[in-house]
């Protein structure tokens, strides 16, 4: 059963731009954590805004937990709705306190243990007094998620959760956000534009492209199998080889240009072969150029054909200019 | 189509529809004037062969004059207090901005004496040549006064956008100027004019509206304008619709002013604040040249607030027994009583159109808003016909009187200065309260909950600073209040007319010192503000 179902939503600003939005449809089971990721400007906090109410769209229908938001005969109003959203720059409000920020919403204060619960989950219980400005942005965002948790939304919105925090922050923020996540059970939908936070936090994800659905489905599923050259990009650096030069490729698909099928391989899974081989699936080139990455060599290799990238073992000993032997390991 | 119809079907609430009933009523009587126009009224044929070519051309000379004027005295001041260096240039910074505070009437008031001393030459004139010459003499000589008493009151206005203008093309394009060849004057002709054009603009369209909606000082100089057509028309000929006419011809002026005003701004933000934050060397001047920017710089600020404060203060002291007593006490209270009226029922209005326009991203109260802000644009004489005609009109149809009522005044007051309190407002909720708006409301709070809770302490200083501009304005503001005050009411302005007109201009000048006095306030802190805001 879908809790929240988004079917064939279309928003265009002004006429002379492209569509934000055009024809996004897809559906979210209760409790899970989904996550819409794409470039910038294919239309994802266009449709977050739409789902809050905060924008309405041009056609299309947003149905939450069996209740019309959006129709061409409906629209429920933002206060209305039960969708609790994080802004991507937190939206705390500046003349209140942190606690007054958690209780401003409707019905924050109905179960008082409940609100202690999530203050002391989010680790906030010391900063009550203080006033937004006071506090770091690590806190200021669980601040935030704890008033938009407070009103026990429906659905959590989230606009680039983890967009304004430092690397090493993150990693620990990604934890908390999961943890509190799962013990409250909240359905939650957010938007990125980071892979890692998507992969790491996410139950299934959404790619968009230009205002539509391109592919759904768990995150290993779309890294190990993208549908086309712009998804597999997207979850990072892959190497395009035309289909008939790979023997045994788990996964194909149509090249977008029409250069017939093609197989996606990752930097990671070539390895050197060494001496005389008789792998079909072999390469043999100049390396280009290199770039140590500390935990791996990047390397380009120029053969006959194409242009690969490879992430081989930092402590390989190879030269620019020397020649090189790789093959691919297609085990998943 | 689907948003038009997503503003009626979804967008329709108590909020959105009082606010867009309250834009139409704010905007009624302007549109009642305008209505008139196709109305036919008895005298006009004849008003239009006698006196309509001289209120025009009356009005034409004195807002190209004043605005030709200001523009000299502004534009040269800004941009040398904003981009050289003589001494006393702080000093001038701000106290450029003072003759903000001085009223065109009173203004004009303290240089009554100016033209009375030409009298004998002008009868000797009449008496040894003739009556035409007499009358060209004295027009040669009283619109270049009127002229330079108006502009040096009204420059300010130029002033500050030129300033502001000047100071934020900032170090990187002057700089840029310098090191490719040019002087301060070939900077100033070829980079910094052009690039601060559409402020200027800006500046002088203010101008002449203040130059138009002008009574008293035209009234004193005895100048045919509009203004003084339209108060004649009424009060001395009796004549409502021929007054009304003039009103609406002088409406369409101002509207094809606002279109002109427009279209010289267009395609015309160049100038963006640049980020960089480094102090900027000002042109230094030589000594000769220090000199001619003082002279500059003091020749606006002595015509338009020493001269005329430091008379006033004279004859106050003159008079000052004698005016003070129980009488002046009253017109005093009046006068703050129905400013903290006009500023407070403003600012609550302002608040509430501005909030709903953006709390529910309405197009149609955002239309109305405008329609109801256009009042800043308006004649205060012509506001008064309009609120004349709609409380006519409330009369026979409530059988209340509603004609002279204090009400009346107060909504030509909200009208007139609708604008001053909107700006503000509707700027500070844009910068401040877009986006915690949207998480209240993802929130569930109520609307009202949004706007006294977040909005309004927010807005604090907008808020406060918006009454303080609407108020001042009400205790200046002299057509609006002559026409619809109620019977024996008297404020310090309509106070200071009236003695003028008996030809006791010493004795009007304490009520007229009360004025400025209040008027200083949002003077100086408008120019802390636009200090802030340029760094």
């Amino acid at each position: 059963m879908s809790l929240l179902s988004i079917q064939n939503i279309s928003k265009q600003y002004t006429v002379t731009d492209p569509p934000a939005l055009n024809g996004m449809s897809f559906d979210s089971e209760r409790g899970k954590i989904v996550a819409l990721i794409g470039v910038s400007g294919s239309g994802k906090t266009t449709l977050l805004r739409i789902i809050a109410g905060l924008e309405t769209p041009d056609a299309g229908i947003v149905v939450l937990d069996d209740k019309t938001l959006n129709s061409s005969s409906v629209f429920v109003s933002p206060e209305q709705r039960s969708c609790g959203l994080v802004f991507q720059d937190y939206a705390l409000f500046p003349n209140k306190t942190v606690y007054q920020n958690i209780v401003f919403g409707k019905g924050a204060t109905d179960d008082s243990d409940r609100l202690k619960q999530l203050i002391e989950m989010a680790g906030i219980g010391g900063l009550r007094q203080r006033f937004p400005h006071e506090i770091s942005g690590g806190q200021q965002q669980r601040v935030a998620l704890v008033r938009a948790l407070a009103t026990r939304p429906k659905l959590l919105l989230l606009d680039e959760p983890l967009s304004h925090l430092d690397p090493d922050l993150k990693d620990s923020v990604r934890t908390e956000l999961l943890n509190l996540f799962r013990e409250t059970e909240t359905t939650t939908l957010f938007v990125s534009h980071d892979i890692e936070d998507a992969m790491a936090i996410a139950d299934r994800i959404v790619v968009m492209r230009d205002g539509k659905t391109e592919q759904v489905g768990q995150p290993s599923e779309i890294y190990k199998r993208p549908i086309n050259s712009h998804v597999a990009r997207l979850f990072g650096k892959t190497n395009f080889i035309p289909a008939g030069l790979i023997r045994g490729a788990h996964h194909v698909f149509e090249d977008e240009k029409g250069k017939g099928m093609i197989a996606p391989i990752r930097p990671h899974q070539w390895r050197i072969i060494e001496g005389a081989t008789d792998d079909s699936n072999a390469f043999r080139g100049k390396v280009k150029s290199m770039i140590n990455r500390g935990a791996h060599l990047e390397v380009a290799l120029e053969t006959e054909h194409l242009n690969l990238t490879l992430h081989l073992n930092a402590k390989t000993s190879i030269q620019v200019g020397s020649l090189l032997t790789v093959g691919c390991s297609l085990t998943e | 189509m689907r948003r038009l119809k997503h503003e009626f079907c979804f967008n329709l609430n108590p909020w959105t529809i009082s606010a867009v009933l309250i834009g139409l009523i704010l905007f009624l009587p302007m549109a009642e004037v305008l209505w008139h126009l196709t109305k036919p009224a008895e005298n006009w044929e004849h008003l239009r062969d006698t006196v309509f070519g001289r209120y025009l051309k009356g009005s034409i000379l004195l807002v190209v004059g004043t605005a030709t004027l200001s523009i000299l005295f502004g534009v040269s001041s800004a941009w040398l207090v904003a981009c050289c260096e003589f001494p006393g240039r702080k000093i001038f910074e701000w106290a450029l901005i003072l003759p903000f505070a001085i009223p065109t009437y009173i203004a004009a008031y303290a240089y009554f004496d100016l033209i009375d001393r030409l009298t004998p030459l002008l009868i000797w004139v009449r008496v040894n040549i003739n009556q035409e010459a007499m009358t060209l003499l004295n027009d040669t000589i009283v619109y270049p006064v009127t002229i330079i008493v108006l502009a040096s009151v009204l420059y300010p206005y130029v002033y500050l956008v030129a300033r502001t203008a000047f100071t934020r093309q900032s170090s990187q394009y002057i700089e840029s100027a310098r090191t490719l060849g040019h002087g301060p004057h070939s900077t100033f002709w070829r980079m910094a004019l052009p690039l601060a054009r559409p402020a200027i603009v800006g500046g002088v369209a203010l101008v002449v509206m203040e130059t138009l909606n002008d009574y008293g000082a035209v009234e004193h100089f005895n100048i045919p304008t509009f203004t003084t057509g339209i108060f004649r028309t009424w009060l001395a000929g009796g004549d409502l619709p021929g007054a009304l006419r003039l009103a609406a011809c002088l409406m369409t002026f101002i509207l094809l002013l606002l279109v002109l005003e427009k279209w010289m701004r267009f395609g015309a933000r160049f100038h963006k604040n640049s980020q960089s934050d480094r102090p900027f060397q000002r042109f230094p001047l030589g000594q000769a040249k220090a000199g001619v920017a003082i002279a500059c710089c003091l020749l606006p600020l002595v015509i338009g607030f020493i001269l005329p404060l430091s008379r006033l203060v004279y004859w106050a002291g003159l008079t000052v027994a004698k005016v003070l007593d129980m009488s002046f006490l009253k017109l005093t209270l009046n006068s703050i009583g129905i400013s903290t009226a006009a500023g407070l029922t403003t600012v609550l209005l302002a608040l509430f159109l501005a909030y709903t326009a953006k709390y529910f991203g309405s197009r149609t109260v955002r239309a109305t808003n405008r329609l109801a802000i256009l009042g800043y644009a308006v004649p205060g004489a012509v506001i008064a016909m309009g609120i004349l005609l709609v409380a006519k009109q409330l009369n026979s149809a409530t059988g209340w009187v509603f004609t002279g009522s204090l009400t009346m005044l107060v909504l030509a007051y909200i009208i007139r200065f609708l604008a001053v309190a909107w700006h503000p407002i509707d700027s500070g909720m844009e910068q401040n309260c877009e986006q915690l708006n949207n998480a209240s409301r993802s929130l569930g709070a109520s609307t009202a909950q949004s706007l006294i809770q977040i909005n309004m302490p927010l807005l604090c200083n907008s808020l406060v600073a918006a009454g303080l501009f609407v108020f001042v304005d009400t205790m200046k503001e002299l057509p609006l209040t002559l026409i619809l005050r109620p019977f024996n009411f008297e404020t310090l302005s309509t106070k200071t007319f009236d003695l003028a007109k008996q030809a006791q201009i010493p004795e009007s000048s304490v009520s007229a010192l009360c004025i400025i006095i209040v008027s200083l306030l949002p003077v100086v802190w408008l120019n802390r503000q636009i200090r802030t805001m340029e760094k």
